[in-house]
C-alpha cells in the first residue's frame, strides 16, 4: 500500500473513524491493529521482522536500564544492536528481502508480481537505526526503558512513519503515545493539508520530474551539456520531493490521530554550507548519527588518545582537530553505506560531503583571507554561499542517481561535451508541453513556500505555511484546499494504469 | 568543592578550548552563547571539562546537558 494512493487515503480515513468513535483506553490498540495491518499487507515476513526487532530490542533496553552489572547490561545491548544490524547489513549486501519477495510469489503463484504491487518496502535501514536508538537510549540513562509491550509495539510499527521515516527517539514520542487525544478540528485541518501537499509534492512534481531525470541519466550519449545539468537539477528537485512528499504525508497522517512526529526537512537547498544543507535535509537521521555515532566516537578512549597525540605533534589548536577528523570520515562514510551498500552512495552521500567539510575546515584560514573584501552579513554574499553549496551538493548527485561510478563519470564527461540537440529538444524526453509548464507552476509554489519557511538560523522553528493560512477566512481556505486536492486530481500522475513510483527512500 | 570554586575551574577551560580570555559562563550561558561552540567542538569541551575536575559524562550527558548550570549540577554530583 503506497502512501500516495487512494488505498491508504480510505486506510487512513477508516483507521481515524474507529479511532475517534472508540473510548481513549482503546485508542492506542486502534492505533496498534491498524498498523499491523498496514504491514501484514506488506507481507508476512514484514510483519515477522518487525515483530522479531520489537521483542529483541524491548527486552535489550528493559536489562540495559536495569540495575544489574555495567559490563553484562552492555554485552546484552550490543548483541541486540550486533544481531539487528547485521540483518540490515545482509538485507543491503545481499538483497536479501527480494530473495524472500520472490519466495512468497512463488509459493502465492502471483505470476504477475501482483503481490509485490500491493506491497510496500519498509524502510529498513531507518527502522533499524531508529530501534536501535532505543537500546542505547536505555543504556546511556537517557530514558527509563518502557515497561509496556504493547506500547512499544505501537512506537515499533506505527504505520505513518514506516514506509521511510522520519527517525524517531522512543524519549520524544512516548508521551505522544500516552496522552489523551480527543477529536480536534485543527489536527485534522493540519493533517488533511499536509497530506494533500505531500501528494502535490510526490504526484505533480516528483513523477514529472522523474520524465527527465530517466532520459537524461540513462542516456549519455544523446543528452549532453545543458541537458546533463538540467537532468541534475531537476533530480535534486525529485528525490527532495519524493522524499518530502512521503514525510508531509507521514507527519500529516500521524496529526489526524493527535500525534506529533518529528519533522525532517527545513528548506535544505537553501542552506549556505554543507554542514548546514546536513542539519536541514533528513534532520533525524542527521541527530541520530550525531548522538549515537560521532559523539560516542570522539568520547572513546583511542579518540581522546589520537587527539593528546596529535596536539604534541601539530599543536594544540591543529591538533585537536584531528580525531574530529577522523570521526568525520567514519560518520560520512556511514551516512554513505546508510543509503545503501553501493560505491555510488558512500561517494555521491557520504565521502564527497565528508571531503567538502573536512576540506572546507583544513582551508579555513585561507578561505578567511579570501573572504575579507567582501561583505559577509550581505545578501550578495549569502547568496554566493547558497549557490556554492547547492552547487555541491548537485556534485553528490551525479553519483547518487547515476548506476555505478563509472556511470557517474560518464554523466560528467556529457556535461562538459557541446553534442547535438536531440530532435524535439526537451520533449525527446517523452515529456510533454502542458507537463512541463505543470512541472514549472508547481516547483514555483514550492520555491515560494520554502522561502516563507525559511529561517536563517537553523535551529530556529521555520515559519508555518498552516499557521499563515490558518489566519485566512474560513471560506478562503476551504477554496486553498479544494485548489490542491484539484490539482493533484487533474494533474496527478496517477489513475488506472498508471502505478506512482515507489518513494526512492522507501528503498533505502 | 563550591560552586563557585567549580565556575572558577570552569571559566579557566571554557577559556582554554575556546582560545578566548574573556569567556565567563553562567547558570544560563548554552552553546549558541559561546563562539565556536558548535557541535564539532562540544565533545573536545566535555573532555576538557572531564580531565579539569577528574570526572566522566556519561553520554546521556554528554548529548542532553542543557545548559551550563546542569553541567555544573552534574559536576557538583559526581564530585560528591
Amino acid at each position: 500500500m503506497s502512501l500516495v494512493s487512494a488505498l491508504y487515503l480510505g486506510f487512513v480515513a477508516v483507521a481515524a473513524l474507529i479511532y475517534y468513535i472508540l473510548p481513549a483506553k482503546a485508542k492506542p490498540y486502534v492505533l496498534l491493529a491498524g498498523s499491523v495491518a498496514f504491514l501484514a499487507v506488506c507481507g508476512i515476513w514484514t510483519l515477522g521482522f518487525v515483530f522479531f526487532t520489537a521483542v529483541t530490542t524491548f527486552f535489550a533496553g528493559k536489562i540495559a536500564a536495569g540495575k544489574g552489572e555495567g559490563r553484562s547490561k552492555t554485552v546484552v545491548a550490543a548483541v541486540a544492536i550486533v544481531i539487528n544490524l547485521a540483518f540490515m547489513c545482509a538485507v543491503k549486501y545481499y538483497g536479501v528481502l527480494d530473495l524472500i519477495a520472490e519466495n512468497i510469489n512463488n509459493v502465492t503463484k502471483a505470476t504477475d508480481g501482483s503481490f509485490l504491487a500491493v506491497a510496500v518496502p519498509l524502510g529498513m535501514s531507518f527502522y533499524t537505526l531508529q530501534m536501535t536508538g532505543y537500546v542505547l537510549d536505555c543504556l546511556w540513562g537517557i530514558i527509563p526503558a518502557e515497561k509496556n509491550f504493547f506500547r512499544y509495539l505501537l512506537f515499533a510499527c506505527y504505520f505513518p512513519y514506516m514506509t521511510s521515516g522520519p527517525m524517531n527517539r522512543y524519549g520524544e514520542l512516548s508521551e505522544e503515545f500516552r496522552k489523551p487525544v480527543s477529536l480536534e478540528y485543527e489536527n485534522i485541518r493540519k493533517g488533511a493539508v499536509r497530506i494533500a501537499w505531500g501528494f502535490f509534492l510526490k504526484l505533480i512534481i516528483a513523477e514529472r520530474a522523474a520524465v527527465i531525470v530517466n532520459a537524461v541519466y540513462g542516456d549519455h550519449e544523446t543528452y549532453t551539456g545543458a541537458y546533463v545539468l538540467l537532468g541534475v537539477l531537476l533530480f535534486a528537485l525529485q528525490l527532495y520531493t519524493d522524499f518530502m512528499g512521503c514525510m508531509e504525508v507521514a507527519i500529516g497522517t500521524s496529526y489526524i490521530f493527535g500525534i506529533k512526529i518529528p519533522e525532517n526537512f527545513n528548506s535544505p537547498y537553501m542552506s549556505l554550507s554543507i554542514r548546514e544543507y546536513w542539519q536541514r535535509w533528513h534532520i533525524t537521521l542527521g541527530t541520530w548519527l550525531r548522538d549515537f555515532l560521532y559523539y560516542p566516537l570522539l568520547k572513546s578512549a583511542p579518540f581522546i588518545a589520537i587527539g593528546d597525540k596529535s596536539k604534541k605533534i601539530f599543536g594544540k589548536k591543529k591538533g585537536k582537530k584531528v580525531p574530529v577528523y577522523l570521526a568525520m570520515l567514519v560518520l560520512w562514510t556511514a551516512v554513505g553505506y546508510w543509503h545503501g551498500g553501493l560505491w555510488k552512495y558512500i561517494i555521491g552521500s557520504g565521502l564527497l560531503h565528508c571531503f567538502y567539510i573536512v576540506g572546507g575546515m583544513i582551508l579555513e584560514p585561507l578561505f578567511a583571507k579570501m573572504r575579507k573584501p567582501f561583505k559577509p552579513e550581505k545578501l550578495p554574499y549569502k547568496i554566493f554561499c547558497g549557490v556554492r553549496t547547492f552547487v555541491l551538493v548537485l556534485i553528490g548527485f551525479f553519483f547518487f542517481r547515476a548506476a555505478n561510478v563509472p556511470d557517474a563519470l560518464q554523466l560528467f564527461k556529457a556535461l562538459f561535451t557541446a553534442g547535438a540537440s536531440p530532435e524535439g529538444g526537451i520533449l525527446a524526453t517523452g515529456i510533454g508541453v502542458p507537463d512541463i509548464i505543470v512541472l514549472a507552476i508547481a516547483s514555483a509554489v514550492l520555491i515560494a513556500v520554502d522561502i516563507y519557511k525559511f529561517r536563517p538560523d537553523q535551529n530556529d522553528e521555520p515559519r508555518s505555511v498552516l499557521a499563515l493560512t490558518g489566519k485566512l477566512p474560513i471560506g478562503v481556505r476551504i477554496v486553498l484546499l479544494a485548489l490542491m486536492i484539484l490539482a493533484v486530481i487533474v494533474f496527478g500522475k496517477y489513475g488506472l494504469g498508471y502505478d506512482s513510483g515507489a518513494f526512492i527512500y522507501a528503498r533505502i | 568543592m563550591t560552586r563557585e570554586e567549580v565556575y572558577e575551574k570552569l571559566n579557566e577551560v571554557f577559556r582554554d578550548v575556546f582560545d578566548d580570555e574573556d569567556i565567563t559562563v553562567s547558570d544560563e550561558t548554552v552553546a549558541s552563547d559561546v563562539d565556536g561552540w558548535d557541535s564539532l567542538e562540544h565533545i573536545n569541551l566535555l573532555v576538557a571539562v572531564e580531565r579539569a575536575f577528574g570526572i566522566k559524562f556519561t553520554m546521556g550527558q554528554t548529548t542532553h546537558l542543557k545548559n551550563v548550570g546542569e553541567m555544573v549540577d552534574v559536576i557538583i554530583e559526581k564530585l560528591g
